[in-house]
């Protein structure tokens, strides 16, 4: 009976949402520590606005990271959310290290908002990627 | 539409009741108070504003991400189950 019972429960959902939920990729200490990293440095260098000097490297330095957190993110197989959600968190590191690398100067309000941005949503993918499937 | 427009709306969300969308507001419309302020160029504002909308796909895919760990955790649970019955 219990056997008949967890069938028709597992027949009864969708069958795509089945099988990407059944296939889901498991919990990664590389993916979680990158974004975890991501997620420290935009914490810290958000206080470090002010200095246009070390905000520009420090621009660069977290454009790194959410290169290779998306990098690291797009052959994980089974992994569609992670992937798209890397891509977003890059494009938002990418706009602030283009705007140090323009002429016209970078507000220190822009650079608090933008490292904002960025913690936010790492920490967002920080507490989902913790509970993947171990 | 004007800002004092936008904020009102915003408001709407904020109350809501959802926390996720509502703490999402209060950030939007924080930064509509900083383009108020002039503290950012219209470029920079708009460039935010548009880091918005990538926080909102990153929501709706961690979201969609979270639904997928429970059901994984359920299946595996079901599994189990038949097997062992």
């Amino acid at each position: 009976m219990k056997r008949l019972l967890a069938i028709a429960l597992v027949l009864s959902l969708n069958g795509c949402a089945l099988w990407e939920a059944y296939n889901l990729a498991h919990f990664d200490p590389n993916e979680y520590r990158i974004v975890t990293e991501i997620r420290t440095d935009a914490s810290l260098y958000k206080d470090q606005c002010p200095d246009a000097v070390v905000s520009k490297a420090n621009a660069q330095a977290i454009y790194l990271k959410t290169q290779l957190f998306e990098n690291y993110s797009e052959q994980i197989p089974y992994n569609s959310n992670s992937i798209k959600a890397s891509k977003e968190l890059n494009n938002i590191a990418k706009g602030l290290k283009e705007r140090y690398a323009g002429k016209d100067p970078v507000s220190p309000m822009f650079c608090k908002l933008k490292f904002e941005s960025i913690e936010h949503s790492a920490q967002t993918m920080q507490h989902v990627l913790g509970n993947r499937p171990r | 539409m004007s800002l004092d427009n936008i904020q009102s709306q915003l408001a709407e969300i904020v109350n809501s009741g959802d926390p996720t969308f509502a703490n999402f507001a209060t950030q939007i419309n924080q930064i509509v108070e900083q383009a108020k302020s002039g503290q950012m160029s219209n470029a920079e504002v708009a460039e935010i504003l548009r880091d918005a909308q990538s926080q909102l796909v990153i929501l709706e895919e961690m979201s969609d991400l979270a639904l997928k760990e429970k059901l994984n955790v359920a299946i595996n649970a079901l599994i189990m189950i038949a097997s062992v019955v």
